[in-house]
């Protein structure tokens, strides 16, 4: 079978030693992530770009820790929602619900093992849908010329910008603002500089390295400096650790629920992983009813969001790798890496390479089993991690952030550019604008034209190409339900943070 | 701790890493970053050269990535410009470039080619089910209607592969080519989806794109553009023989300082001859998909000059360069 | 004003220049029907759009901090710009640990703390990178060791 072959070609690559190697530390990384307060798997991915490409990773090695750390990060978000009522980033927001009940209850020990495993399984689960789901929709690659392209971009930037944020508007001149920044440097088709204003710099257009850690971790330092370090408090102590065998048996299908859920909020363009956790949790809560007791601290409180939140992770990597159109702020970043390392994600990425995809996916898999084998009898020492105070913290990030950029160009210039998309994501961030769509445009708008003037080059400028294939009419109007629904849908899913997963 | 130790370590060393090189081991620059056409060619010809022992030292290989070469490029001209111990890959797209000034003004005479020892023919794709069946077909059907056929290809507009089918069309009698839809692609993989996918109707590309989705049965391969038909793949007929004289190749060599003296050219043009004629680089050769294509020293350098002058006027023909 | 009102206003007037500039980028001889004006003139036109929309109905105001955590801010902004600039002439350690020592006391005012976690901070990073991670960093300015 074509998929086992492909399988077996993943592990090849994944299993040798040095790659396991990268997993582990990938693992142990994300986990710590995920768990400090402030620190999201974007934040962790982004700071740790520059320096996996420093460090002359090859492309499957460099794919093979960047994942393990996103879904580490993913794993450790829930250690400090159940034992601080704080998430440790927004996905995680729904565990704080039934997980600090339950932690303050004296079952902290269990909440954590219980949502490990309830991890563990919506992200094999969604792993498996991704090595399923993934060579078909590659598939569709013949079906997409640059009008779909196009429209497909179209609906990534309507979607995303439209879960992103609570006004449209905001997220429009988001959007905005990355497009902008796209423009700057020479043009492709003509070869001449561009909105460069004769700076040298810029040429070669903004990195979008420099943008991604300005915005998630230069920004998060600011915000630390107006609160002086409130929220880093000590929570509640962790007694011993043992297995609830029981509590894990009677949430199993809330978890397979759960998977599904989260899988499928992942793979839709934009939604991402705070979606899937926000849904899945809601929904068992309906099935579940008022006795169900949500909200007291309850196991199922607990195992749906962890399983939707990571079996969303894993959906949100379909689009990414199959259309290049990335599903959530963390694949953005992602989709950064790959394009880093000169690997362009999208329909023949499958025929291409299939090493580094099928790469992935064994070593996703991998990810799985260590992420369960570390969490569960480790947990202690990811608590202990947790009481690093942020005075140290944040000025380690930024230092780390500093040398990772000025390792990459060795200018002074990147790094000041750096600074002022932190204080540009301060201001975003201050007025709740969406910072995701700003990374979004940066990375997508230079493809974005690319295709409207492909298409327009096909059809000697006329304008109604651009919707002249079934697959090009159903992306518009997909992308036009994104960005007007949540305006309606607003009432019933007001976001209560902004997303930045 | 001493005065080297941190000159040594300067920061930003990405570039700097060629290390203080007292000992004379000759230096290959790839104008670009690790894992590309230019990194190759440094690496193989200068591990190949060391194991045949026409070098006494391992040729250390320095990336010097930007300006889709032109930094390099200036960076020989103006700083080595008499350096006996430094050889640049280069390939056609070195001089594409430099016929149609990209590189900030510099011309193809401040460098000296050396020689090229291996080539990726030149392509000239449809689709299996394309109603064209010979290079003539498709050059009919543009001269009936210049829009009804649109080109695909790897290269930005007017880059290589943009090229290769107006030189075809010029050969065919067709001149009005500015006319001829192009759009370029991020690579030839691509290129060949949006053609299997029927969105344009021709995909021009090089060999080693395309040998994937010739063995999947879903494209037809209208004609290679070398002399004679390629070894591996003999029922693809050339250009040449469907009456229409184009060689476009994208080759692979080396170009050396402008200010070294003959010898030293001769010397570099001699060891890569060694190169060519050595079994590794057989192996290499078929391994990436390139056809033997050897051709050094004089030969090659009227060979590039040759090739900068016809890109250039066709370029203007075009409207790429003024 | 709210302060929506005021974003509003400025992202407009950058929208604007934004377009005015795109306006003048150069057009090549073989242009395709877009051409490279067109997609940032309709990019411009867009945030146009978001901003009026932002300036005629803007949200509540958020809660900004007060003017004293505003120069924070504003201090730390600068101290960073300064970090960039001193990084390559002064080496790593000495900028890191002032830096480092000054976000630290901004984050928790606490002396010691602060010095303790610049200093830490310094070595500690440095080892790191230089000696796990084999990134080629400069420990001290040029002009002391030579």
């Amino acid at each position: 079978m074509e998929i086992i072959d492909n399988l077996a070609l993943g592990f090849s690559i994944a299993l040798s030693p040095y790659t396991l190697m990268l997993a582990v530390i990938g693992c142990f990384l994300g986990t710590i992530i995920g768990a400090l307060p402030g620190l999201g798997p974007s934040n962790g991915v982004a700071i740790l770009i520059p320096l996996t490409f420093t460090l002359g990773l090859d492309a499957t090695s460099a794919l093979v820790l960047m994942t393990s750390v996103y879904y580490g990060a993913m794993y450790g978000g829930r250690i400090s929602s159940i034992l601080l009522n704080i998430p440790g980033d927004e996905p995680a927001l729904m565990t704080t619900l039934d997980g600090y009940p339950m932690a303050k209850a004296g079952r902290g020990g269990d909440a954590l093992v219980l949502s490990g495993v309830a991890s563990f399984v919506g992200a094999f689960l969604a792993t498996i849908g991704l090595m399923l789901l993934a060579p078909m929709l590659a598939r569709v690659a013949y079906l997409f010329g640059p009008a779909e392209y196009f429209a497909l971009y179209m609906l990534a930037f309507c979607t995303l910008g439209g879960m992103a944020s609570n006004n449209q508007a905001k997220a429009a001149i988001a959007s905005c603002i990355g497009l902008g920044i796209a423009m700057i440097g020479v043009d492709n088709s003509s070869g001449l500089p561009r909105l460069t204003g004769g700076n040298l710099h810029l040429m070669d257009g903004v990195d979008f390295l420099v943008a991604i850690v300005g915005l998630f971790a230069i920004s998060e330092v600011f915000f630390f400096i107006e609160s002086h370090g409130k929220g880093s408090s000590i929570g509640i102590k962790l007694e011993k650790v043992t297995i609830p065998w029981k509590d894990i048996y009677e949430t199993k299908w809330t978890m397979l629920r759960a998977s599904g859920i989260g899988f499928i909020a992942g793979i839709l363009p934009g939604a991402g992983a705070s979606l899937g956790s926000f849904l899945a949790y809601m929904s068992e809560k309906s099935i579940a009813g008022e006795k169900g007791g949500f909200g007291t601290g309850v196991p199922k409180g607990v195992a749906a969001p962890e399983a939707g939140n990571n079996a969303a992770a894993g959906g949100a990597l379909v689009p990414m790798l199959t259309l290049g159109v990335p599903g959530s702020g963390t694949t953005a970043v992602l989709l950064a890496l790959l394009m880093t390392l000169n690997i362009t994600p999208g329909p023949t990425l499958f025929t291409d390479r299939p090493e580094v995809v099928w790469g992935l996916i064994a070593s996703l898999l991998i990810a799985n089993v260590v992420l369960l084998l570390m969490n569960v009898p480790m947990v202690k020492i990811f608590v202990r991690i947790l009481q690093v105070p942020a005075w140290i913290l944040l000025p380690g990030v930024t230092m780390v952030s500093f040398v990772g950029i000025y390792s990459l160009s060795g200018s002074y210039f990147d790094l000041v550019l750096m600074v002022g998309f932190g204080a540009l994501g301060y201001v975003l961030r201050k007025l709740d604008i969406p910072t995701v769509p700003v990374i979004l445009g940066i990375l997508l708008g230079g493809h974005m034209e690319d295709a409207l003037r492909r298409a327009m080059v096909l059809s000697d400028g006329d304008v109604a190409y651009l919707v002249s294939s079934p697959i090009a009419i159903v992306l518009w109007v997909a992308a036009i339900l994104g960005f007007v629904a949540p305006m309606m849908l607003r009432k019933f899913l007001e976001k209560p943070q902004r997303v930045t997963d | 701790m001493t005065h080297h130790f941190f000159k040594a370590f300067v920061m930003g060393a990405v570039l700097t890493i060629s290390a203080p090189t007292s000992v004379i081991a000759a230096e290959c620059i790839a104008p670009a970053n690790p894992g590309g056409g230019w990194d190759f060619t440094c690496r193989q010809i200068g591990k190949i050269m060391y194991e045949i022992g026409a070098v006494d030292k391992p040729i250390q290989v320095t990336n010097m990535a930007g300006g889709g070469g032109g930094l390099a490029y200036g960076h020989v001209v103006n700083e080595r410009d008499t350096d006996a111990d430094l050889i640049v890959a280069a390939s056609s797209a070195t001089s594409t470039r430099l016929a149609q000034n990209a590189y900030a003004g510099m011309t193809a005479d401040q460098v000296r080619f050396v020689g090229a020892i291996g080539a990726d023919p030149g392509v000239i794709v449809v689709a299996a089910d394309s109603p064209f069946k010979t290079l003539g077909d498709m050059v009919d059907a543009i001269k009936a209607n210049p829009g009804s056929v649109a080109f695909a290809g790897g290269s930005a507009v007017g880059g290589f592969d943009h090229l290769k089918p107006l030189m075809i069309l010029q050969r065919g009698g067709f001149t009005d080519i500015t006319k001829v839809k192009y759009i370029g692609l991020d690579g030839g993989a691509d290129a060949i989806t949006q053609t299997v996918g029927g969105f344009t109707q021709v995909m021009t590309g090089d060999m080693s794109e395309i040998v994937g989705f010739l063995k999947a049965g879903e494209i037809r391969v209208l004609a290679v553009l070398t002399d004679e038909r390629v070894p591996g793949f003999e029922k693809i007929p050339t250009a040449k023989e469907q009456g229409f004289d184009v060689v476009a190749v994208n080759w692979r060599g080396l170009y050396v300082p402008k200010g070294v003296s003959d010898d030293t050219f001769n010397e570099w043009a001699s060891k890569l001859q060694q190169v060519a004629d050595s079994d590794a680089w057989k192996e290499a050769m078929v391994a990436n998909g390139l056809a033997p294509f050897t051709k050094v020293g004089g030969d090659f350098q009227s060979y590039v000059d040759g090739l900068v002058t016809e890109i250039r006027q066709l370029s203007k023909d075009i409207g790429v360069i003024q | 004003m709210p302060s929506d009102r005021i974003f509003g206003l400025v992202a407009l007037m950058t929208a604007l220049a934004f377009i005015a500039s795109a306006t003048q980028i150069q057009t090549s001889f073989l242009s395709d029907p877009v051409g490279p004006k067109m997609f940032p003139i309709l990019i411009g036109v867009v945030a146009v759009i978001g901003s009026l929309s932002l300036i005629l109905r803007p949200d509540p105001n958020p809660d900004w901090p007060a003017m004293r955590s505003f120069m924070a801010l504003l201090v730390a902004v600068v101290v960073l710009i300064g970090y960039a600039f001193a990084l390559k002439p002064f080496g790593f350690l000495i900028p890191t640990a002032i830096t480092a020592g000054i976000l630290s006391y901004q984050i928790s005012p606490k002396i010691n703390a602060a010095m303790m976690s610049g200093l830490g901070l310094s070595v500690g990073l440095f080892g790191l990178f230089k000696f796990a991670l084999g990134l080629g960093l400069v420990a001290f300015p040029r002009f002391l060791t030579g």
